[in-house]
Formats: C-alpha cells, structure tokens, sequence
C-alpha cells in the first residue's frame, strides 16, 4: 500500500513507469472525492495528484485556463468568478453527496465528465477541455489539442480523456474553453398538477427563441415545478421572461423567482440536494427527455422512489431502495427508446451486485475494450472503475 | 504528396474485387468503367486527382456492413466519401482502394421537435435539415460555407464548422448520437436522443476522424430555434493590425457575436466584384460582426460593439436594416472562395488557427510571406476563433508556381504553430497538411494517436494514407518499451 503524490509530470511518469514494471496497477486520484463513483478500482498503490496543483496560464481575453489535475475546483471557479468568467458546463459539485469537504479537482471532474444543469444549452465538460498532456498506461508522455478554439488537427482524443474516469491516461495539465459569465439571471417557475405537463412546459421553452440556460422538474406540494433558467444581459433576460411567460401562462401557475431564490435552486441541482435525504440509492438516467415522464410512471408503479429532473428532462435523477431497482431501471430505459443509468450511490451490497454504467452490447464493448489496451495495455491505471467487456491481452495490439 | 504505393496483388485482383462487391450489392451500385469512376477521382482539393480501383454505393447499413467486411477478409482498403467537398483531400481516392460512396443515403429519417433533433442519412446535405426544419422553426447550426452540398456525415468525419460556430460550436457540439459500421462489418450505434453516452466517448473521437476510424451510416443531431432577430455589422478599418486588434477587444468586453468574420483589401475587392455586397472597397480589412438573440439584446449589444469598434479605431460602421440586406453583407463573405477564383486561375485555400491575439502579429508576417513567394494572398478569416482562411493566388499553368504556392502554404501553417496555434481548424488534416503533423506533434503524440487507430482498424484498411505522415504497423505500436524493450515477466500469461 504505497501513496504516491507527485508535483510534476515527470514524476508521474516515473510512478507510472514503476507500476507498469512492476505490474503493480494504480487508484488515481486526485482529492478522492469520487472513491465511490464508479467500480471499485482493483489497486492497492494510489497516484493522488493534489499535490500537482495550480493555474498555470489564464488569459481571459482569450478564454482560455491551463491548470494542472489536481488543482482544486473551487480555486479555478473563484480565479474565474474574479474575472467575470465561468466553466460553461457548470461542473456537479459533489461534496454533500459523497459527505466531502470540497468538491475535488478540475481533473476529477473532466475524467468524470460532470456536467450540471447547463448541459443541456452550453455542452458537456468534452465539450470545453481544449487539449491536454498527459502519462498513458505505457508510461508515455503524450499530448493532444491545443490552446486555441477551433482545432481539428489529429484525433480528439480531449474527448477520449473526458469520461475515461483516468483509465487510459494520467492527465498533467488540462487546457479549458471558458466563457463570460452572464451579467444576469432570473428563472421562471411552472407549477403543473402532473410531471406530462411540467415536461410540456420544459419543452416548450427549450423550443421557443428565448435559449432557457437550464430546464428542471423538482416536485413541489401535491404537483410539480418546472424551472426554466434565463441568463444574459438584462435587458434581454427581461424581455424573454416575458415571451417565455405568455407561451407558457396557460401550462401552469407561473412565479418569476427572485435572484437569490434562482442561485439557491440551481445551486441545489449543482449538488444533487434536489432529493430527499437518506435514499438508499441514487441513480442518473440520461433519457430521451419527452419519455422522462414515462420512465418515473412506470418504475413508480413497482417501486418507492424520488426523483427530480434537468437537462429539460434528459436527466433522471433517482433516488430509491431495494435489489431489483437496478434492473427495473434498466428495462425502463429500454422501453423507451434507450439511454443509460449510472449508479451514483448505494450500500456497498447492492454496489457490488450489478454494473455502475450501463452494461454496452458486444461489438461496442469490444471497441472500448480495445481502445482501453491502445492507452493502457497491462491494466495499471484505474482497472475496473468502469467494467470492460472481455479480456485485454498486450501482445494483441 | 505521394500516396501509399499501391499493392501490385490488388491491382491484379481487380475483376475479382469488382466480381465480389457485384455479388454483395444490387445493380447499379457498382462503377467499374473508368469513364465514370472520373467523376469520383478527386474531392474539393482537386490539385490532386487520382482513380479508383472500384467505386461502390451501397444503399442500406447492412450493404456497407458486408461490402467492409468483406473487404477487412480480403485485405482491400477502403476511402469512404461523402459529398466530395473536402478541402483537405480526404476522399481522395486510392488506386487499390474501394472508394465508398454514401450518397444513397440521403433520406431524413426522423424529425422530433419534442426533443428537438434531427435523425438523418449520412448523405443528406448540411442545408437540408435546415430546409426540413425552418418552417416550424428551428435550423440546424453548423453552417460550413460548402452547406448547400456537403453531407452531414462528411460534417462528422471532418468536424465542419462555418461562421456561427463561434457561438454555436462546430459538428462535434451538435452531434447527439451515430449509427457506424467498423472495419469489421459491425454495426455500432452511440448515443441518440439522449446526452453523454456511457463508456469512452467514441462519438467524441469518431468526429473528426477523417474516415479512418469507421464509416457513419446515420446521424443525430440537435437543431436550436431560430433566433428572434439576426442583425449584422459592416466595419471597416484602415489597417488590419487595428482590425484584428478589434476582434479580441470584443471578446475581452464579454461579448461572444454569433459570428465574427473578417476579410483583408484583396477579399473584400474581389467579393464586391462578384456580388456588390456594399462592402467599402477603400478598407484594408473589414470585419462582419453578427448578433443574434431577441430584438432588445441584438440592439443593445450592436450599441456597444459599435462604441468597441470605434474605440479600436474603425473607419465605417454599417449596420444590417433588413433581412435583405444582412444577407447582402453575408453574400459577400460566403462566396469570397469563388470571387477570388475569379481573379486568378488557381488558389489554395489554408486553414489555420491561432490565438486571436496573434492576428495583427500573423498579418505582418503575412504580406512579408506574399513578397518573398511573389504570390497575392487573399485573406478570409474566421477572426472571432482566430481561424484563418489564407486563400493563396497561383497559375498551375506557370512553371513552378502550384510548388511556391503549397511552401507558402506549409510557412503560413508553420507559423500557426509558432504562434501557439494549429494546423487545421476546420478542414482537415487528408492528404494536404499530413506532412507537416510533425509540426505540431512529436512522433510520441502521433503514435499515441495511431494506437487508437489500431483499436479500430489494425490493418490500416480504412483511408490509409491520410492523416498520418508515417503508417506504423500496429503490432510495433502495441509494444511496451519498458526494460529496454522486453516484456516484463515475459512467460506469464497477459491479464
């Protein structure tokens, strides 16, 4: 049981390069934060990279960040927040759902490609990691994508990183897209009798020309509230909240929520406090949103469960109890054309019971089983965090 | 530019190929005579030309599926094509290679306004999700100038932007899901209506892989309601270091426009001569500024990007009144490609991006490169993501002239990557800027990169040849080099 915490690349080659001699593979880490998403990772050394930390370049006119992994997320957002700026893809932060003190590093939150509520509108994580370097499982340093916007030169394997939760390479230095923050923003809320409406009213919005920044459905009394976020100057957040009031008054009660209440509800879809506390399990279904309210009437039949949902109903979140969730779950999603849930928490039983992600059929379980071994042939980094189809044979590739 | 050299034994086998792939697809989809293989020997870099063994056109997934397969069994390679647009010679054919054609896929399949997408053939063009969509509407936002005859599934293979990608991001961030086929004959299928796809983002990699990681046989996109009002600003400068000075001031205050184009005296010359767009012939560069967003906002914000623009020292402002005449200010700049085709008998159009801080540095090396080359450049920029359209005057027919016009091309993209920039910002790597990869990438990056290759294709059958300088085989690339290159513990079975 060895900890290693290095404070440059090249000591996390070198730490790579041991395990892959030794044959001994690696839990990496960067605060630990996320430990419980994921697989259990099969290692007993750990490479945490907290002590690889800090901005390295910012250019806001440019809009763009160089950090290094394990740099703390909230000193990137308050570096950015200084300058007006923000991460787009308004990162989860995940502390008061896994009982942390903080929400962990920049390269924990793009190798888990945790994206909030602005999904929906501004992308994903991949959607703003511009390049990166980084130690592959060969113990080679590598790097990909640049500094600049717009770059199609070579694979872009920035979004190959994204998600990889550190399974194909040991990232050093991440470089980000980042924007203006909006000088404003309001939210206006939709209280529907039933979740078909709430979703309706989502819909609607997201299909008008008033670019909702955000889409959610928490439940609210006997009913449920829909919230549409709009961002941008005042003038035109003013002005769309009325277009978006006159398309939407006859969908429910409408109330324009004050800034502060707007802050707190979005902050609370940022941590995932939207369910009620103490579920057993928590689960994420990422769903074709207009079957959102299909999908909750059918596992709410068999089951007790809790759920709220963003991304204009694309995503479920879940709470609830008992073995069989996670197969009920499954089959819902498909039933109705598809997607994916992902286990996000629950006892460590029901945990080592089923696959976390979504099981992939054969021919695409074998692709990601092949591009695992083209990064990391022996298995040292991160091995079993996500649940790779067949086995990897070095020689192979 | 040289080519893989073609395998004798493929070439020998010829009858029997086009025998086989007959066998596997109706009639009609197979062109074997070289009359008609004429029209597929090249794509839009069409400097270079080059026939194919056999060109096919399947009509379903399943036709692709046993045509890739039955060519991975048989050891043919493969060059996927889509419309044929390229500018990086993506599609250039190879002459022991199968070029597949998808033009048969051009059906819509399914349009969802609930979950706003757009489900498609890889053959349907850019502009026709739009045309399909914009009566209830909505438009699809990637906007490549090329839109009315590129395909959406050469839109995934080369990652196409255009010039609202500043705003609206470039294929890759309006692509929701794909149905390919691998080197194998498997069908695969990623993503869809839903977002973020569980497992390694092969969606991700796929875009913008040049055809050489599988083939695309349908496509999911999202589509985003039309803006309420579009307006767009005319301003001229007398200089083009203030211009692309201006261009970042912008950026700086806040204000990300829906496009930012800017265009040097030659561009906007030879634009005015081919459409009189109004653009003021006296200016040394012009920038296009466009906003987009409900009226209030275009209103406010073309008040403060004025007040910018005349800060950074503009000599004329105009400002679009009309739908009509904002799309005379876009005529201007969309057809630059063609009107300078006019006023020379060949161009080569580059394609580099930089930090948009580095343009006023990029243009003084340019016209320092234009005397040295004794070639006119005409420049036509993206200037909003400091993607730059070098557009390089030359006559093939000279003596020497299309050699001197490709070094200017590779010093320009050169010194991209001095700059901090790329090679490529939107058309590709192919077979134009392959040999200068080692430019901005080490032999370590371009092997990490071909080890991904590897997992898609091991024996380089899909679209060899691009890309990538140098092919390395995949059995030397899967090699650990630890212990000077042995295997620890090389008796022990692999995990």
């Amino acid at each position: 049981m060895a900890r290693y915490t290095p404070e440059n690349c090249t000591d996390i080659e070198d730490i790579v390069r041991d395990a892959l001699q030794n044959e001994t593979p690696l839990h990496i880490t960067g605060y630990g934060t996320k430990t419980s998403l994921g697989g259990r990772v099969c290692a007993r050394d750990e490479l945490s990279l907290s002590a690889h930390s800090g901005i390295t370049d910012y250019q806001p006119e440019e809009l763009v960040l160089v950090a290094r992994s394990g740099t703390p997320l909230l000193e990137i957002e308050e570096t950015l927040d200084k300058n007006g700026q923000m991460l787009a893809f308004e990162p989860l932060h995940l502390n008061r759902f896994y009982d942390q003190p903080h929400p962990g590093s920049l390269g924990g939150i793009i190798a888990c490609n945790l994206s909030g509520s602005r999904r929906i509108s501004a992308g994903a994580a991949r959607d703003y990691l511009l390049g990166f370097d980084a130690i592959s499982g060969r113990a080679g340093y590598f790097r990909s994508g640049s500094k600049v916007m717009k770059n199609v030169t070579g694979y872009d394997l920035s979004k190959l990183m994204c998600g990889s939760f550190g399974m194909l390479a040991v990232m050093s230095e991440i470089t980000l897209k980042v924007l203006p923050r909006p000088e404003f923003m309001t939210s206006l809320s939709v209280t529907c009798a039933r979740l078909t409406d709430a979703q309706s009213a989502l819909s609607a919005g997201f299909g008008s020309a008033t670019e909702p920044s955000g889409g959610a459905i928490i439940k609210s009394g006997g009913g449920f509230k829909a919230v549409l976020r709009l961002e941008g100057v005042k003038i035109s957040v003013k002005d769309r909240i009325a277009s978006l009031s006159a398309l939407l008054e006859k969908t429910g009660t409408l109330a324009v929520m004050s800034a502060e209440e707007s802050l707190d509800f979005w902050q609370m879809m940022r941590d995932i406090s939207c369910l009620q506390k103490g579920a057993e399990q928590v689960w994420k279904l990422s769903v074709t949103p207009s079957y959102a309210p299909q999908i909750i009437a059918e596992l709410e039949a068999g089951h007790e469960v809790d759920y709220a949902l963003d991304w204009a109903g694309g995503l479920i979140w879940l709470g609830g109890r008992g073995a069989e969730l996670g197969e009920a779950v499954r089959n819902a999603l498909a039933r109705h054309d598809g997607g994916h849930a992902t286990l996000m928490r629950a006892p460590e039983a029901i945990h080592a019971s089923q696959p976390v992600f979504q099981p992939l059929d054969a021919a695409l379980g074998g692709l990601q089983s092949r591009i695992k071994t083209a990064f990391d042939p022996m298995y040292i980094l991160n091995p079993q965090k996500i649940e790779l189809a067949g086995a990897a044979d070095a020689n192979a590739l | 530019m040289l080519l893989p050299e073609p395998e004798q034994n493929i070439l020998d086998r010829r009858d029997e190929i086009v025998g086989a792939l007959k066998s596997l697809l109706p009639k009609g989809c197979v062109i074997d005579d070289r009359t008609t293989m004429k029209a597929f020997d090249s794509d839009g870099l069409s400097a270079y030309r080059n026939l194919p063994l056999v060109v096919v056109l399947p009509e379903t997934t399943q036709q692709v599926s046993d045509v890739m397969k039955w060519c991975r069994d048989n050891g043919v390679k493969i060059v996927p094509r889509g419309a044929g647009t390229s500018l990086s010679g993506g599609a250039l054919p190879l002459s022991d290679g199968v070029l597949l054609g998808l033009g048969k896929f051009n059906q819509i399949t399914e349009i969802d306004y609930e979950n706003r997408t757009v489900t498609a053939q890889p053959g349907v063009t850019n502009l026709a999700i739009t045309t399909a969509v914009q009566d209830n509407g909505f438009y699809y936002a990637p906007d490549p100038s090329s839109q009315i005859a590129c395909s959406i599934g050469g839109n995934i293979a080369e990652n196409s932007g255009g010039v609202h990608c500043l705003k609206y991001g470039l294929t890759t961030n309006n692509v929701l899901g794909i149905e390919m086929v691998t080197m194998d004959g498997e069908v695969v299928r990623i993503g869809g209506k839903h977002l973020d796809a569980p497992g390694f983002d092969i969606l991700g990699v796929m875009t913008g892989s040049e055809g050489l990681l599988g083939v695309v046989t349908e496509v999911t996109v999202r589509i985003l309601r039309k803006p309420a009002t579009q307006r767009a600003m005319l301003v001229g400068f007398d200089n083009v270091q203030e211009a692309g000075q201006a261009v970042s001031t912008v950026i700086a205050a806040g204000i990300i426009p829906a496009g930012m184009e800017m265009m040097d005296n030659p561009a906007i010359n030879a634009a005015e001569d081919f459409v009189n767009a109004g653009y003021p012939r006296e200016a040394a560069a012009l920038l296009i500024v466009e906003l987009d967003g409900p009226e209030v906002e275009v209103d406010y914000l073309l008040d403060r990007v004025a007040t910018l623009m005349k800060g950074a020292g503009a000599s004329s402002i105009r400002i679009s009144q009309s739908e009509e005449e904002r799309n005379q200010f876009w005529a201007g700049r969309k057809s630059a490609f063609p009107a300078v085709g006019r006023i020379s008998p060949d161009y080569l159009c580059m394609d580099g991006t930089i930090p948009r801080k580095a343009l006023p540095e990029m243009l003084t090396r340019m016209s320092a490169m234009s005397q040295k080359y004794g070639l006119r450049v005409a420049n036509v920029f993206h200037a909003g993501d400091g993607n730059l359209h070098p557009l390089i005057l030359f006559d093939a027919n000279a003596e020497g002239e299309l050699e001197r016009a490709e070094e200017f091309g590779a010093e320009i993209l050169r010194n991209c990557v001095a700059l901090g920039g790329v090679l490529t910002g939107e058309h590709g790597v192919g077979v134009e800027k392959r040999d200068l990869m080692g430019e901005m990438f080490t032999e370590d990056d371009l092997k990490q990169q071909q080890r991904l290759k590897c997992a898609f294709d091991p024996d380089h059958l899909l679209n060899p040849g691009k890309v990538f300088p140098v092919l390395h085989r995949c059995a030397e690339l899967g090699r650990l080099h630890v212990h000077h290159g042995q295997l620890p513990h090389p008796d022990i079975p692999r995990f």
